[in-house]
């Protein structure tokens, strides 16, 4: 045989493969029914697909983000890539940007401020990349927000403390304890309760200072907020971990009976048992591992939703719950054992 | 074998390395390698680092945190520190927003007041240290804590107006992701800051003044330099460069959280050490500063994009850091030691048996007292006369060891006189057809003094050996000169890797160090003609000006090079293996030449000469005081001819009155002796010579 017939035949070989391919593709989806195209579909558009995720650390909360969504992506066949930021905003500024360049399909992220990374998630959208912002949002609206209304969480948790600190309850005395000033959940949920706070002439915020997440710096703040005012009635803090060194503080100010501490968190099991030891007056608790959940459920929405990136913008507020005993436990989500 | 051995001494690999030591960019070598390896690891390890996209994400991160580095490094450099520098960023970051962003005054005016403000932080650090006398370290800590408090309250009292920040202008945004020539805006405002300050701190007056007083305050201060000025100004410096990286901050970030510029002081310290910039100050360079920022800046992010967590990250980096400063501060700390061990690389030297020169024995060299009565002239009025020459009015000029060239008045040579002071160490003299004076400056070069006495330089640089390390168009060590016919001055270079008072270890190693240069007055150009001489000493234009004579004093030869004629461009040896060390050559009245032994061989040294291992050993291993060494406590003078023939010698025996004899020269009937350590030029009188004779009518003719 000479070379041209060689190649003729190879050619010949390669076009029937092609038919019996295509064939094989088309058969069995004409022949089984709605619900495994369904899946066929499902896997399509999530299978390979991968999801950059950049939380600002990796706290109790966002490893349980991050072990919920590593449990379904994996399911799925998606691949989840992590960068831990730890608290340095710079770092995450790079993170997102390097995963711009990278290209993923889907970027998770948690913002630690509102500023911070405003014009790289816009880029990343018109890069064609889906942005899902969790529990912290930024002053750029993304395909999907996964979280608790902040705002709406400072409005309840205000109400109760003039529950119990206002209207002569108690002096009236309040002071806030916020996170990081500029991050939306510390500020809409500050905002929020002052605008609460503003409507009852009885209630007094005598401070509202950001700790930076920290609950070493929460413990001296709230040690000078009780030397300057020592009819302080209530605490309200945005954040369960932080707020660990403000109890502490007014533990050692032996000032347990007198100042009640309101708390707005994520559920993580030394919330409730905080709690339950009495540190913690009450504690609108959202479950971290819920949120995991939303979260995952977020991101395989938009890769089936055929949307362009930046085409719609979803919200999908996360439902809190108060945790005032024993009782309330089932609001507190637990670490499953071996997660690490 | 032999051959085998004496081919590896010859093209020694010490050679290199010492040289290669000698250089000063190896002392940043280590972070050099060290960036290079971290970056090429990361590239190897990251997928994708190496494209445009990912770089450019690089220097765009990474240009605010170099521009901390270079602030720190400014401190350091002066002999201080600064440890507000993370603080002023971060005020200057909240101030840049505050000011454009949520007060909206033009952008010019607010880049403007930041950095004013930067400056005026750095006034009051270096308003205390300076004026007040205060400790920096102590005195920055408490600008840290008071600026850094008042970011604090400042940024929570804007917490919702920086929190509704809107991006600016387009050149906000193009300060803050723009790009010229695919680098980010501020990667260019790093490279030109660090280029610009670099400039200032080697080439810029009050910059180098910085450095001089980081060095040595007392001696900066000995030196005229304003200390307290350059300190107040080093600070300065570092809080508006602070604040300028804050303003890129910023534009890039569009936030100011508690973070911001926390740490950053000691990552900026860290990077200066890392980069070997001396704590104690005065040693260093920007470079050094912003590879050392890239070293812990690349560190940082590549393990982040490796999506190591992050405590583990901030370890990891902390034993790196450890274990690089360790590594380099004492690197840089015994650099000096190891360079000491390996420069001296001896080589091997065979000698014959000289001829003898025992009383009586017959040879021309045999010892005799014709030097021991030698009259002294100029005694104790001059220190180390190497070279003397006398004019056409009899004075005589000499060299001293000050730098300066004195004249002793004829006819009673008791008359002292300062004729020119040109620095340096002045050696070889000689006096061209316009009579002005030339001398070889050790450490200078070769210069000129006009009758008038004003001085002029000649060269001091020659043609640069491209294949070697070390930069030898400077000259080193010009030893002697003389001017042929045609005006061209030859002279040589005895060594290139030692200095004058190290001529010891030039002679332990007896290698080619040395060179022969021409320069041409017509073109004032300067060449390397003949180079690897081995210590070329005296110079000498033979009678007939055909010929350049030198002396090599390590390998006892005078050697012949032809600059006319048949033969010229080629070199022979005239006089081998000769018994003294030989020295200046000059002419004698009879057609014959002078010669100064500056020292004689012993058999002891000529075995030593043969083995260098013996003589490393020595250098490395006991003290300079116990070296063997050329023996030169004797006083000899010799005469030969044209052919090579040595015809008589003249002895101080036992070098009493003349040891270490460096020049002769004739004059009238006379021979007048210098030495290069000697108190005193000895004169003889000369029984057969022409009384007429003088030198510059030998070389250019007239009455």
């Amino acid at each position: 045989m000479t070379k041209a017939v060689h190649r003729r035949a190879f050619a010949g070989i390669g076009l029937a493969a092609m038919v019996a391919t295509a064939a094989l593709v088309a058969a069995p989806s004409q022949a089984a029914g709605p619900r495994d195209q369904l899946r066929e579909k499902f896997d399509k558009s999530l299978k390979g697909k991968t999801v950059a995720w950049s939380p600002v650390w990796m706290g109790v909360l966002e490893s349980e983000w991050t072990r919920v969504m590593k449990d379904r992506f994996d399911d799925y066949g998606i691949k989840l890539v992590t960068r831990d930021a730890n608290m340095k905003s710079d770092i995450q500024l790079q993170t997102v940007s390097d995963y711009i360049n990278d290209k993923p399909d889907v970027i998770v992220v948690q913002n630690p401020n509102v500023t911070l990374l405003a014009k790289e998630l816009k880029r990343a959208m018109d890069a064609g990349i889906y942005v899902v912002q969790v529990n912290m949002a930024s002053n750029t609206l993304t395909d999907a927000y996964v979280g608790v209304d902040a705002k709406d969480l400072g409005t309840k948790i205000a109400r109760e403390v003039i529950n119990q600190c206002g209207g002569g309850k108690g002096s009236g005395e309040v002071a806030i304890l916020e996170g990081e000033a500029t991050a939306a959940y510390s500020l809409d949920m500050k905002n929020g309760a002052m605008e609460v706070f503003k409507t009852d002439p009885s209630i007094k915020v005598v401070s509202s200072q950001p700790t930076s997440w920290d609950a070493n710096k929460a413990g001296d703040i709230t040690t000078t907020v009780l030397q300057q005012h020592p009819k302080l009635c209530g605490i309200l803090s945005v954040w369960g971990p932080q707020t660990a060194g403000a109890a502490q503080a007014i533990k050692a100010a032996n000032m347990g009976d007198k100042v009640k501490v309101f708390v707005a968190s994520d559920g993580q099991p030394a919330d409730c048992d905080l709690l339950e030891q009495g540190a913690f007056s009450a504690n609108l608790s959202y479950r971290a591992d819920v949120q995991g959940q939303t979260i995952a459920d977020a991101v395989i929405a938009l890769l089936q939703s055929g949307d362009k990136p930046g085409a719609k913008n979803i919200a999908y507020y996360t439902t809190p719950a108060w945790v005032k005993s024993k009782d309330d436990r089932m609001y507190c989500f637990s670490i499953p054992k071996g997660a690490k | 074998m032999k051959s085998l051995q004496r081919a590896w001494h010859r093209h020694s690999p010490q050679l290199f390395l010492g040289e290669l030591l000698e250089k000063r960019w190896m002392e940043p070598i280590i972070p050099f390698t060290l960036t290079i390896a971290v970056f090429l690891a990361f590239a190897i390890m990251i997928p994708r680092y190496l494209t445009a996209g990912s770089l450019q994400e690089l220097m765009r991160n990474f240009a605010e945190q170099g521009m901390v580095a270079v602030a720190m490094a400014f401190s350091v450099l002066s002999g201080g520190i600064d440890l507000s520098v993370g603080a002023v960023f971060a005020m200057s970051n909240f101030l840049a927003l505050y000011l454009y962003l949520i007060l909206g005054l033009p952008l010019p005016v607010t880049i403007v007041l930041v950095v004013l403000f930067g400056a005026a932080m750095g006034a009051i650090n270096g308003g205390l240290i300076a004026y007040g006398k205060t400790r920096p370290f102590l005195t920055t800590l408490v600008v840290l804590i008071i600026v850094r408090a008042a970011y604090n309250k400042v940024t929570v009292a804007f917490t919702n107006e920086l929190a509704s920040i809107d991006s600016g202008s387009s050149t906000w945004d193009f300060m803050g992701s723009g790009r010229v020539l695919g680098i980010p805006f501020n990667m260019l405002v790093l490279i030109l800051l660090a280029v610009g300050t670099h400039f200032f701190l080697t080439r810029i007056k009050p910059g180098v003044h910085i450095m001089a007083v980081g060095s040595s305050r007392k001696a900066a201060r000995h030196a005229g330099v304003n200390v307290k000025r350059v300190l107040f100004s080093a600070y300065v410096m570092s809080g508006a460069i602070a604040a300028l990286a804050g303003i890129l901050y910023a534009a890039r970030q569009s936030s100011s959280g508690t973070d911001t510029g926390v740490g950053w002081e000691i990552n900026a310290l860290a990077a200066v050490v890392l980069g070997g910039i001396s704590l104690a100050g005065g040693r260093g360079t920007i470079a050094r500063a912003v590879m050392g920022a890239a070293i812990i800046f690349m560190l940082t992010s590549g393990m982040v994009r490796l999506g190591i967590s992050g405590n583990l990250t901030t370890a990891i980096i902390g034993i790196i850091l450890l274990l690089a400063v360790g590594f380099n501060v004492k690197w840089v700390k015994n650099k000096g030691k190891v360079l000491q061990k390996v420069y001296v690389t001896p080589s091997w030297v065979d000698f014959e048996p000289p001829p003898s020169v025992e009383r009586g024995s017959g040879t021309p060299f045999a010892e005799n007292d014709r030097l021991k009565n030698a009259e002294a002239i100029a005694l104790n009025m001059i220190e180390g006369p190497e070279d003397i020459i006398l004019d056409r009015k009899d004075n005589l000029y000499t060299v001293n060891r000050n730098g300066s060239i004195i004249r002793f008045l004829a006819p009673d040579y008791t008359v002292r006189e300062e004729f020119a002071r040109i620095g340096g160490r002045p050696l070889g003299l000689a006096f061209d057809r316009d009579q002005n004076l030339l001398v070889c400056i050790a450490g200078m070069g070769v210069y000129g003094v006009k009758p008038d006495r004003s001085v002029f330089k000649v060269t001091d640089r020659t043609t640069r050996t491209r294949t070697r390390l070390k930069d030898d168009s400077r000259l080193y060590l010009a030893d002697d000169l003389d001017v042929a016919p045609d005006g061209k001055i030859y002279f040589s270079e005895a060594s290139t890797r030692y200095e004058l008072t190290d001529w010891a270890l030039d002679g332990f190693e007896g290698r080619g160090n040395g060179r022969l240069i021409c320069h041409d007055p017509k073109t004032g150009t300067t060449r390397t003609v003949l180079k690897n001489l081995t210590f070329p000493n005296g110079i000498c234009i033979s009678h007939d000006g055909q010929s350049v004579l030198w002396a090599s004093t390590w390998l006892c030869q005078i050697n012949r090079f032809w600059i006319a004629g048949p033969k010229a461009g080629t070199s022979e040896i005239l006089i081998d293996n000769l018994p003294g060390y030989c020295d200046n050559i000059n002419r004698a009245s009879d057609g014959k030449y002078w010669l100064a032994f500056v020292g004689l061989r012993t058999p002891v040294y000529d075995i030593a000469m043969r083995n260098p291992v013996f003589r490393t050993r020595m250098v490395k291993q006991i003290p300079p005081d116990e070296w063997l060494c050329p023996g030169i406590n004797y006083g000899c003078v010799v005469k030969f001819d044209d052919n090579g023939a040595v015809t008589e010698s003249l002895w101080d025996p036992g070098g009493l009155s003349h040891p270490t004899i460096t020049s002769v020269r004739e004059h009238k009937g006379y021979l007048y002796i210098g030495g290069l350590e000697n108190n005193r030029i000895g004169r003889i009188r000369l029984q057969d010579a022409d009384p007429t004779w003088e030198a510059h009518k030998s070389y250019w003719g007239g009455a």
